[in-house]
């Protein structure tokens, strides 16, 4: 919400993070500060002399205004420890931390400088697009627990989590793409070179007698590259074949062998020059395809599971003194602390008096309930207000939540139902082929059998499906990079495949369609003059309850007026005597009058606001739709079946209709169970699109075709799902749906001109002439078409549409 | 043509040895972070304590 | 804590930085020179040691390796240290790199001045120096290498890697181009001939631009562009592309400066693949050195440092696209020869060599003299005068190119030359010499105004020979090579290629030395060995470079055989150790001039060109006519020869100067009966004796088929 205070005087600037100082007393000479947090990492800063931290760019520093005092007691524990470090040998230890905070140059500095502070830091290493930063240490000098404090002070809190680290196996085979790519492009580069005297000179005798040692280099050159650099596509070919599926690898790895072999009896027994430049050739372009294929969000992690969302430590009162451990450690029956706006671990019993718990992340329930001593809380949900003390019931992994996520749901492997076009196409391509090739065979076999089997082979060289098999990964590289561009960011390419089939899309409501923490709250009655306003104000800044903060929020004048007494009473309202009026706001019976009495049908929030009994009206608090959601269903409810799964009453079901046409495809009170199996039902007849936020969606997103998590920062944890969209542009929905399913129309034009150079090449091969030339030629060639043309045409189209 | 097999020879092994080089780039995790170091070599190890000097870095966020 | 505190050595930085501007001077005050006898014959003073012919590869080595090499070394001392967090290795072999350069510099100055050379271009260093050269860059290699080792940074930056490139390529070429074998202290013979040492000449000239005045000029750029502009390089992925693409096509483009030469049609189409292959390298690394600018062009306005770099990467841009271009058989039928190549060359070195090294040092000494620039008003005078310069340069050059070249084959409509005279075409282009002096002139001048710039920093300034720092040491395990390292023996399959690789080596190795016996070129048996007296007039030719304005390759083109007669065959080079075909023709061709002319015109063209053809612009050699042929190692020289397979027989170096003396008193009694008196042991003999030789094998087999 805009603030529209008025700016008076020209404030100075914090020196460290740049906000506005709301005083100018906190200053070291000419250096403003907003807050002393900033004032101290100054000097921090300035007494290691890394002052440079400010000259290489303007107020880099993270703000330390209303920052709390953390506690890390529990990264003493052990077992912990062991978990979020990389490697240890008792001496030196290694840690990754993320840490999203870090924006600029100086962030790099400063964390790479961090030996200046701690001596017993050896080494520390930024990998500024992966938002990490990992650190060597030394046991004996300092502690994980020191590392992350100094972190801390210097406002760049690591994120931590307990999600396993299958990071480095990523990493490998990676490296084994990189490997395999280089070795390919230098044997292909060679071995092109070592081909030219038969391309271009075929008569000259000086050419004639090197070609021999030419062929042994060449030789040599491409056994690595069959060898190791085309491994995989064996491998997967065979995986394939073994499920019964024809993949497009199986014509591939085909086409490698004929190429290879052919080649070696093209040398040894007719003495000729062999195909060993397309060979490398094609095994390069293919590799530069995967490379290309392989976008991936550094900063951004797709598998979440639910222990990302929760606290890694909880504060517990140990004989009286507060301290932390970790998450893990928690028993049954054991007493902790929640603060303000914390996650509760696992389900408790409220200990202290009351308390507001916001359970819109675990439900979708928008409005935080209150809680009396003594009643249940469960896990995920959040305490707003002050601090409270709950005793733990279950264990975390026990917990109401987590059930969710021992479902099955997400033990499937729903990678192999992929049935990808090119795969689809494959299997047929890879029949066409066979029965041309050995109809060519069987052609020439009477006449001349030689012939024949060079027919054969050729037919097999020629139609590697090089161009097929590059079309998808371009093609869909190229989208993902355009949606990224766009802030909608899928996990992998299949990912785009799949959503241009689908057939159905699901929203959740909270978070989803509507915008967090932004409810719209309007006041419904007469005139209220500034001075009740500003006793209204008074009065509710004295009350924690979520619905007082709102209205608090939404008077933005001071409140000078001096309260004489305060009452509140729980599940009513709060009351209390200014200037001797009664001001009471709550409940409609709390406020004790007639007026302004709701009708049933009407389930939105109500705060009644009366003075000395007179009632004013009532502030009324309704969700926020987003921004074009009108225009974004108009569009897609004619192509799709539209649904809305929410977790909050059906307080919203009229507005909603607003929007969505038939009310029957609305479903209120979903628990996160029953949202899972929605979508399992759903799924039995349609290819599902669901949109959610929250873990409460967790389960349906794993569930549907495509799960799409909407979050207002990408940074920030989304639950497992195969994309993020980026809350700015949930306006552009139905244009990434359409987008993809063009880009499939791109694939498949892309197929067709293949198999238009195939023909041309297969004319040749029949008739059992294929120069190496002509294939060494025509292969390349179609393939770099395909590449270009797909790569122009799917940046033409996103720049018509607006993408780029 | 003798000398060209000669340059073939010395040519190709220059080319191995690069392509070694190359692998044991890869190995190495050098690439690992291939935007960072772009950045990093752009830090003098001069302290300069006049922080009004303009030489701020601007790094371009383009990527990613 | 293991925080090491060390210190960077400027001290060497300061000394290359010294050496490079006044080499700098040096060299290109000789080109002007050189730019001015082109059309000024008298300005060698009738001095045999400041002929064009000997000044030019003195102009060529001094920018190329004095200025530009020690450039270079300036600029890697420097961001080395810093990119790798260490010292220097070794500052012995700091010094040691330094002073034994600085040494070969001298030595290459005087040798060349005294007409001591191997003729091959860019390469005419004798063998003693050829070996300094080899252990001055070796230290310099092992400096770098032990300084790799001891980095505190783990991760190399693209910079390093373009280093190292550098280091390892031009060893090898360098060696490869040297075999040569020694006669005497001063003379050898290259172990290659005629068309292979043509090949091998241009294979290592190629890459010499590639390696030595390419790859470690990207590194520079790559460290000191993002610097002076303080922003990272706009995308560091296509850096790292960048390098390995070049790479691994660079090595190849060399056979592209022979086309249409003797040499087979598959291996110049080869180079010409290979050059059009570069362009998409070249072309992304100037992009992304352009792009690093992007958004920050305001700062170009005012920075002059900033401006140099962006007109050294444009430069860089426009001689990689002209580069392929020229590389095309019917441009390159256009161009060669021509004066448009020292127009391509020099856009390369006074752009993208010339300015990247002005902004370098721009940044460089105020940074190290931790001071401001003196005057950036100054630097950016430099900056215009300097581009000015360079358009000048590089205009009427294209423009004289393309003129004589379209002269050169213009027929008559009855089917004969327009020009039959080759001094018409030559004469016509004069104006455009001396517009090319004016702008070397130019270019100079700006850089004289940058040495009182720079002086004036350093003397403002205060110069820290070693500055202090510190960094964490290097830890093994840093992020991911806590594994063994001993990784080969990990991965069967790396191991399975490193081994054939090996396998490879080893047997290019083993057939290597038979290849080089056994020559299989097309041999014509009329061809036959050089006489004694040839021979040492074909010394005194290459003594003073006449190849480097006379060409000794008629290209099979309807002009030039008409011009000059058959066009050159393979087979006619055979015992041309080492060739002379020549790169340029200010002056006509050569391979056909034996017997063109009475021994008499040669006699008097020698002592006064403008005697035989008023208004010819070569220098006078009367001294040839003085001085006395010195045959006292005539006999080492056919033992030589012959070692290097030609066919004189056993026991004839101990006839040979008897021949020689036979064939000299011949023609002097020839010269005698024209009516000139002069002794037959003089130099002018001898160098008849080698023209009216030339080409003339194949006209004597013509004639026995009549």
């Amino acid at each position: 919400m805009p603030s529209n205070t008025i700016a008076t005087t020209e404030k100075a600037i914090c020196y460290h993070c740049g906000l506005e100082c709301p005083t100018d007393d906190i200053r070291i000479n000419d250096k403003f500060f907003c807050c002393n947090g900033c004032k101290t990492v100054y000097e921090m800063l300035d007494s290691n002399d890394l002052c440079n931290y400010y000259s290489l760019e303007e107020t880099p520093g993270i703000s330390k205004l209303n920052e709390v005092k953390r506690n890390f007691d529990f990264l003493d524990d052990s077992d912990l420890k062991n978990k979020l470090i990389d490697f240890t040998d008792g001496k030196v230890t290694t840690i990754t931390f993320d840490i999203p905070q870090m924006h600029c140059s100086s962030c790099v500095w400063i964390l790479e400088n961090l030996y200046k502070f701690n001596k017993g830091i050896t080494f520390s290493e930024v990998d500024f697009l992966k938002k990490t930063l990992s650190v060597k240490f030394i046991e004996e000098k300092t502690s994980l627990q020191k590392i992350v404090e100094l972190l801390d002070s210097l406002g760049y809190l690591p994120n931590f989590n307990l999600d396993e680290k299958k990071e480095d196996k990523v990493k490998e085979e990676y490296k084994k793409l990189y490997y395999k790519i280089g070795i390919a492009g230098f044997s292909f580069g060679n071995v092109m070179l070592l081909s030219f005297p038969d391309y271009l000179s075929f008569t000259d005798k000086v050419t004639m007698e090197m070609q021999n040692t030419f062929n042994w280099i060449s030789i040599f050159l491409s056994l690595p590259v069959f060898l190791y650099s085309a491994s995989e596509y064996y491998i997967s070919a065979f995986k394939g074949l073994k499920n019964k599926i024809v993949n497009i690898d199986v014509p591939i790895t085909l086409g490698i062998f004929v190429l290879f072999f052919r080649s070696l009896y093209e040398i040894f027994v007719i003495g000729s020059v062999g195909y060993l430049d397309s060979m490398t050739a094609l095994v390069f372009l293919l590799l530069t395809g995967k490379i290309f294929q392989n976008k991936t969000y550094e900063a951004m992690n797709f598998e979440r599971n639910y222990k990302s969302y929760f606290p890694i430590a909880v504060s517990i009162m140990k004989e009286g003194k507060e301290t932390t451990i970790p998450v893990d450690k928690l028993e049954v029956g054991q007493r902790i602390v929640v603060k303000n706006n914390e996650l509760i671990p696992a389900d408790s019993i409220l200990i202290s008096e009351r308390a507001n718990i916001d359970y819109s992340f675990v439900t979708g329930e928008s409005q935080p309930v209150e809680v009396i001593n003594g009643e249940m809380i469960y896990a995920g949900g959040k305490e707003i207000g002050e601090a409270i003390e709950v005793e733990t019931v279950k264990e975390v992994s026990q917990s109401y939540l987590t059930q969710l996520w021992n479902s099955k749901a997400f033990d499937k492997k729903y990678e192999s139902k992929i049935d990808t076009t090119v795969n689809f196409v494959s299997k047929y391509f890879t029949a066409i082929i066979l029965t041309i090739a050995s109809s060519a065979f069987i052609y020439w076999v009477s006449t001349d059998l030689k012939l024949a089997f060079n027919a054969f082979t050729a037919v097999l060289i020629i139609a590697c499906p090089c161009a097929l098999a590059l079309s998808t990964p371009f093609t869909l590289g190229n989208t993902q990079r355009i949606f990224g561009r766009n802030k909608f960011y899928v996990k992998n390419t299949t990912v785009i495949e799949k959503l241009s089939n689908i057939t159905s899309i699901v929203f959740d409501k909270t978070g989803t369609i509507t915008e967090t923490a932004k409810a719209n709250i309007q006041f419904v009655g007469n005139e209220i003059s500034l001075e009740e306003q500003s006793m209204i104000k008074t009065l509710v800044r004295n009350s924690s309850h979520p619905l007082s903060l709102r209205i608090a929020s939404l008077l933005r004048l001071g409140s000078k007026q001096k309260l004489d007494s305060y009452e509140e009473v729980s599940g009513q309202g709060i009351q209390g005597l200014i200037n001797n009026r009664i001001v009471k706001i709550g409940s409609h019976s709390f406020t004790s009058g007639t007026l302004y009495k709701s009708n049933n049908s009407d389930t939105s929030t109500k705060v009644h606001i009366s003075i000395d009994d007179r009632q004013l009206g009532y502030y009324q608090i309704k969700n926020v739709y987003r921004g074009g959601l009108k225009k974004i269903v108009d569009s897609l409810k004619e192509k799709y079946k539209l649904f809305i799964l929410s977790g909050d009453n059906a307080g919203e079901k009229d507005n909603l209709l607003e929007f969505f046409p038939d009310a029957d495809h609305l479903y209120f009170n979903q628990s996160p169970h029953d949202k899972l199996n929605f979508i399992e039902n759903l799924n039995k007849k349609e290819k599902i699109l669901m949109i959610g936020d929250g873990l409460n969606d967790a389960g349906a997103l794993v569930k549907s075709d495509v799960g799409i998590s909407i979050s207002e920062d990408i940074n920030n944890f989304s639950p497992a799902c195969d994309g993020i969209l980026d809350a700015k542009s949930f306006k552009y929905l139905k244009d990434f749906i359409r987008f993809s399913i063009t880009s499939k129309k791109i694939i498949i034009t892309s197929f067709i001109i293949s198999f238009i150079y195939n023909l041309v090449g297969i004319s040749f091969a029949i008739q059992g002439t294929l120069s190496p030339v002509i294939s060494a030629i025509l292969m390349p060639i179609s393939s770099i078409s395909i590449v270009v043309f797909t790569t122009v045409s799917t940046n033409m189209i996103a720049k018509k549409r607006g993408f780029l | 043509m003798s000398a060209m097999l000669i340059l073939i020879g010395f040519s190709l092994s220059v080319a191995i040895i690069f392509l070694i080089a190359f692998l044991w780039a890869v190995k190495s995790g050098q690439y690992k972070d291939r935007y960072t170091p772009s950045i990093r070599m752009l830090f003098d190890d001069k302290k300069n304590n006049d922080t009004n000097s303009n030489n701020h870095i601007n790094i371009n966020r383009s990527n990613q | 804590m293991n925080i090491e505190k060390f210190s960077y050595d400027n001290q060497i930085v300061r000394l290359f930085i010294l050496a490079t501007v006044i080499w700098g001077i040096v060299g290109m005050t000789v080109g002007v020179l050189i730019a001015f006898q082109i059309y000024l014959p008298w300005l060698n003073f009738d001095l045999q040691y400041t002929t064009f012919g000997r000044m030019r590869p003195l102009h060529t080595n001094a920018v190329i390796f004095a200025f530009v090499g020690n450039a270079i070394f300036a600029g890697v001392y420097y961001s080395l240290q810093r990119l790798t967090k260490a010292r220097m290795f070794s500052d012995v072999l700091s010094k040691i790199n330094f002073w034994g350069w600085q040494l070969i510099i001298v030595a290459v100055a005087i040798t060349y001045t005294l007409g001591i050379t191997t003729s091959k271009e860019y390469a005419e260093a004798e063998w003693p120096i050829d070996i300094m050269i080899a252990l001055v860059w070796v230290a310099f290699g092992v400096n770098m290498i032990g300084t790799l080792m001891k980095r505190r940074e783990k991760h190399m930056y693209v910079a390093i890697w373009f280093y190292i490139a550098t280091f390892v390529t031009v060893a090898v070429l360098h060696i490869v181009n040297s075999f040569e074998l020694p006669v005497s202290l001063f003379k050898s013979y290259s172990v290659f001939a005629g068309v292979q040492d043509a090949l091998v000449e241009w294979w290592y000239g190629h890459n010499a631009v590639a390696f030595f005045l390419t790859t470690p000029y990207l590194g520079l750029m790559y460290y000191y562009l993002p610097k002076a502009a303080n922003r990272p390089v706009y995308s560091y992925r296509l850096s790292i592309l960048h390098f390995w693409s070049l790479i691994f096509l660079y090595i190849w483009a060399g056979p592209h400066h022979l086309l249409y030469s003797a040499l087979p049609n598959w291996a110049q189409s080869l180079g010409t693949v290979f050059s059009i292959m570069l362009i998409a390298p070249s072309w992304g690394g100037m992009l992304n050195g352009l792009l690093t600018l992007r958004g920050a062009w305001d700062r170009v306005r005012d920075d002059a440092v900033l401006k140099f770099y962006v007109v050294a990467v444009t430069a860089y841009g426009m001689s990689t696209f002209e580069g392929p271009m020229l590389s095309l058989k019917n441009v390159n039928a256009l161009a060669h020869f021509t004066d448009w190549i020292p127009a391509h060359v020099h856009i390369g070195t006074l752009g993208w060599n010339g300015l990247l090294t002005f902004g370098m040092l721009y940044w460089l000494v105020p940074k190290m003299w931790n001071t401001k620039l003196f005057s950036n008003k100054l630097a950016t005078a430099h900056f215009w005068i300097a581009t000015l310069g360079m358009v000048v340069w590089v205009v009427p050059m294209y423009w004289s190119g393309l003129t004589q070249s379209l002269m050169w084959k213009e027929f008559t409509p009855l089917g004969v030359l327009q020009y039959p005279n080759f001094l018409e075409t030559v004469l016509q282009i004069v104006p455009m010499y001396i517009i090319r002096s004016i702008g070397g002139s130019l270019y100079l001048t700006g850089a004289i105004v940058m040495i009182y710039n720079l002086v004036k920093t350093a003397k403002q300034g205060s110069f820290t020979a070693n500055e202090d720092t510190e960094a964490p040491a290097m830890e093994k395990a840093g992020g991911d090579n806590k594994k063994s390292h001993r990784w080969i023996e990990k991965r069967p399959i790396q191991f399975a290629i490193v081994s054939t690789v090996v396998i490879l080596i080893g047997g290019l190795v083993e057939f290597i030395p038979t290849w080089l016996i056994k020559s299989n070129i097309p041999t014509i048996e009329s061809v036959k060995p050089y006489t004694p007296l040839e021979l040492e007039g074909r010394d005194l030719y290459i003594r003073e470079s006449c190849n480097s304005c006379h060409s000794q390759l008629v290209r099979p083109f309807r002009s030039e055989t008409e011009r000059y007669g058959e066009y050159s065959k393979a087979g006619e080079f055979v015992y041309d150790h080492p060739f002379l075909w020549g790169s340029k023709r200010t002056g006509p061709d050569l391979h056909r001039i034996g017997g063109k002319y009475s021994n008499m015109w040669h006699y008097l063209h020698m002592q006064d060109p403008r005697q035989m053809s008023p208004g010819s612009l070569m220098p006078k050699y009367s001294w040839l006519i003085e001085q006395q042929l010195d045959t006292d190692i005539i006999s080492t020289k056919i033992n030589a020869m012959r070692s290097l397979g030609v066919p004189y027989e056993e026991g004839y170096e101990n006839e040979a100067l008897n021949d020689l003396q036979l064939q000299a008193q011949e023609i002097a009694d020839d010269l005698l009966e024209s009516g000139i008196i002069v002794e037959p042991d003089r130099e002018i003999i001898a160098l008849i004796a080698y023209l009216q030789r030339l080409g003339t094998d194949i006209k004597v087999k013509q004639a026995e088929n009549e």
